[in-house]
């Protein structure tokens, strides 16, 4: 029997699923635009296509659709005890997208989310008020990409753009746009804004192609930041997580060798250093997903409800950096992750 | 496997003669046709949504589908604006509740694509059917059965494994449906509706394959090591992890396990000397 070819599946963002409620937005409007051949089917509201049981997020990401939606409820959530708050004691974050272009096997939105399609909320404002609202009383330090990556869809939404506005608008704010993406477009436009960090999230080669599936490589990623950080952007260089792999020294030793060589270190604002650790309830259904996946599929040490690698391999893991980056940068902009 | 299910025999018979399928007379609530080669199970559920649900909660209790197998709804619909062809449903409604079900369409086709509402009476005369004009608007289209297949097979399929074909028979006037009229229908697109029921036979041959391969190499292994080393129930889990893991990273453990029979430090002679072995190996593992 002849093997199914991987063109079976429909392209990406085939079928655009639109609330109701903001079929006349002009967001929804501009980002139809961008789709000319894509089915649009009406939904009354985003939860019943994102919440079906059963989805199969493996599937759904051979071919990824969209959902615009309006963002109700908690528009700005606490930072979560799993997340590096750099210090910041007004640490949040906001979801203005649920799930990633990027299919990398340890993401936890695979256990967070029940499904891999994008969810793209057309209402940027409503969270933009309820920021200006907070900041009237304390300054904030607000996550905009953690459950999603903004510039890996910045042509689709410009999102990132309008945060620099924002930002660039309210001193007391700080944010954080985390990606794994190599925008150069947008790198090459940046402006120097002391509120809005890029933070890359960089991996060993070797992960990437092992795991961090339609990411771009190692190389594009530094060349993005270096672009970043020519441009004065404060730039976060995330070794977090720090996946286990065969010769992990070698091949994270390897990564450290190209960072040096493409990134002046001394510039950089700072960097996190942290093991992949993940709650148990997601990692239960990542590994339920990913039946295949050596990554989700470690034999992880549980700890008061959390999976990390043992004790004694995520302390080498996460020393083997911090002792090699401390040479480099002063040991104050180097954050590891502590529970 | 695919799980067919149509609502009447002259929507069915196509597929009975296509694919070789075998009546079940063991069945004796719903007409059951089967190939075990081709992987097809086909049902005829009879009319309307308490039949359809009933049909198809009886079957998949009585089969229980796996992750890899699919559920396939075709027959015949209607439509007010007099399009004509096969249509994918890409979201069904049901009229009497309002409830909205939306499977995934994840596989390429070559049908157009329209939103379908299942309503419990025939489309005849609009007027008798109370909600209908709101219910039906623009291109939907109108059946029977779609959405009660919909919401009793989400108890056993994900809105991956669904996939809802309907072919367009007439623009509301149910009553002159023959049998006759809806086999040549079925006739007429028989072999775009064959080519699509083959290549989701292809899908869920592919993922049965895949299953298969990676729990046949590895049982053999853990059942031989958990006895050598005198597991218990946790260890044994564990040690499925690790053999598991070690497989899908492409890590070469068996020669590490050989090694340690070569050394004579398997197999164990007793449950403690088991635990010691086994930390051994997961140090040398890793």
């Amino acid at each position: 029997m002849k093997s199914l070819k991987e063109d079976y599946y429909n392209g990406f963002f085939s079928h655009i699923y639109v609330e109701e409620s903001v079929r006349n937005h002009p967001r929804t409007r501009a980002i139809l635009d961008k789709f000319p051949l894509a089915k649009v089917i009406e939904i009354g509201h985003y939860k019943d296509v994102f919440c079906r049981s059963r989805q199969s997020c493996i599937l759904q990401h051979r071919s990824q659709n969209l959902i615009l939606a309006a963002k109700q409820g908690t528009l700005i959530y606490k930072g979560a005890p799993v997340c590096q708050s750099f210090g910041n004691h007004h640490f949040y974050y906001t979801s203005c997208m649920m799930n990633c272009i990027f299919d990398c096997e340890y993401c936890y939105l695979k256990g967070m989310y029940p499904s891999a399609n994008i969810v793209i909320f057309v209402n940027l404002e409503a969270i933009f008020a309820r920021a200006e609202e907070m900041l009237k009383s304390h300054p904030m330090y607000l996550c905009v990409s953690y459950d999603t990556d903004l510039l890996a869809f910045e042509q689709i939404t410009g999102y990132a753009e309008e945060w620099c506005n924002f930002t660039e608008k309210h001193e007391n704010l700080k944010i954080e746009i985390r990606t794994k993406c190599a925008n150069m477009p947008f790198a090459r436009k940046a402006r120097q804004i002391p509120g809005v960090i890029y933070a890359f999230t960089l991996s060993p080669q070797a992960v990437i192609d092992a795991c961090e599936h339609h990411t771009p490589s190692l190389a594009d990623r530094l060349s993005c930041a270096a672009e970043l950080i020519k441009a004065g952007c404060p730039v976060r260089l995330c070794f977090d997580p720090m996946i286990y792999l065969p010769r992990w020294e070698q091949h994270y030793g390897e990564m450290l060798k190209q960072v040096y060589d493409t990134i002046d270190l001394t510039k950089i604002m700072d960097v996190s250093v942290g093991t992949f650790r993940i709650s148990q309830d997601y990692l239960k259904k990542m590994r339920k997903q990913e039946p295949d996946s050596a990554v989700v599929w470690f034999p992880f040490q549980n700890e008061n409800g959390f999976y990390h690698y043992p004790d004694e391999l995520m302390e080498q893991m996460e020393l083997f950096l911090t002792e090699k980056l401390a040479k480099k940068i002063s040991k104050e902009k180097i954050f590891r992750w502590k529970e | 496997m695919i799980y067919l299910f149509t609502a009447l025999y002259c929507e069915a018979h196509i597929f009975i003669r296509q694919f070789h399928l075998e009546k079940n007379p063991e069945n004796t609530q719903f007409q059951e046709f089967y190939n075990e080669a081709e992987g097809i199970l086909l049902t005829i559920t009879g009319i309307g949504e308490i039949a359809a649900a009933a049909a198809v909660a009886g079957i998949c209790s009585k089969y229980k589908p796996k992750e890899e197998d699919m559920l396939l709804n075709i027959g015949t619909c209607a439509c007010r604006e007099g399009n004509a062809g096969v249509f994918v449903c890409n979201k069904l409604t049901e009229q009497a509740t309002g409830k909205t079900f939306y499977p995934d369409i994840l596989y390429r086709h070559d049908f157009e694509e329209e939103a379908i509402v299942t309503g419990m009476l025939p489309w005849n005369d609009e007027k008798n059917i109370p909600g209908m004009p709101a219910a039906i608007s623009g291109k939907n289209l109108y059946d029977m059965e779609a959405a009660a297949v919909y919401q009793a097979g989400a108890y056993f399929f994900g809105p991956h494994q669904m996939v809802f074909l309907k072919i367009v028979s007439d623009g509301g006037t149910a009553k002159e449906v023959s049998e006759k009229r809806v086999e040549n229908l079925m006739e007429s697109c028989q072999d775009m509706l064959f080519s699509f029921v083959k290549q989701l036979s292809l899908t869920a041959a592919e993922n049965t394959r895949k299953e298969h391969c990676f729990r046949q190499e590895e049982d053999p292994v853990i059942e031989k090591l958990s006895a050598d080393m005198h597991c218990s129930k946790v260890m044994k889990d564990l040690l499925k992890q690790y053999i598991r893991y070690l497989t899908l990273s492409g890590t070469d453990y068996a020669s590490v396990i050989q090694d340690m029979y070569r050394e004579d430090l398997l197999p164990c002679k007793d449950k403690r000397e088991g635990k010691l072995r086994f930390e051994e190996l997961k140090r040398r593992l890793l």
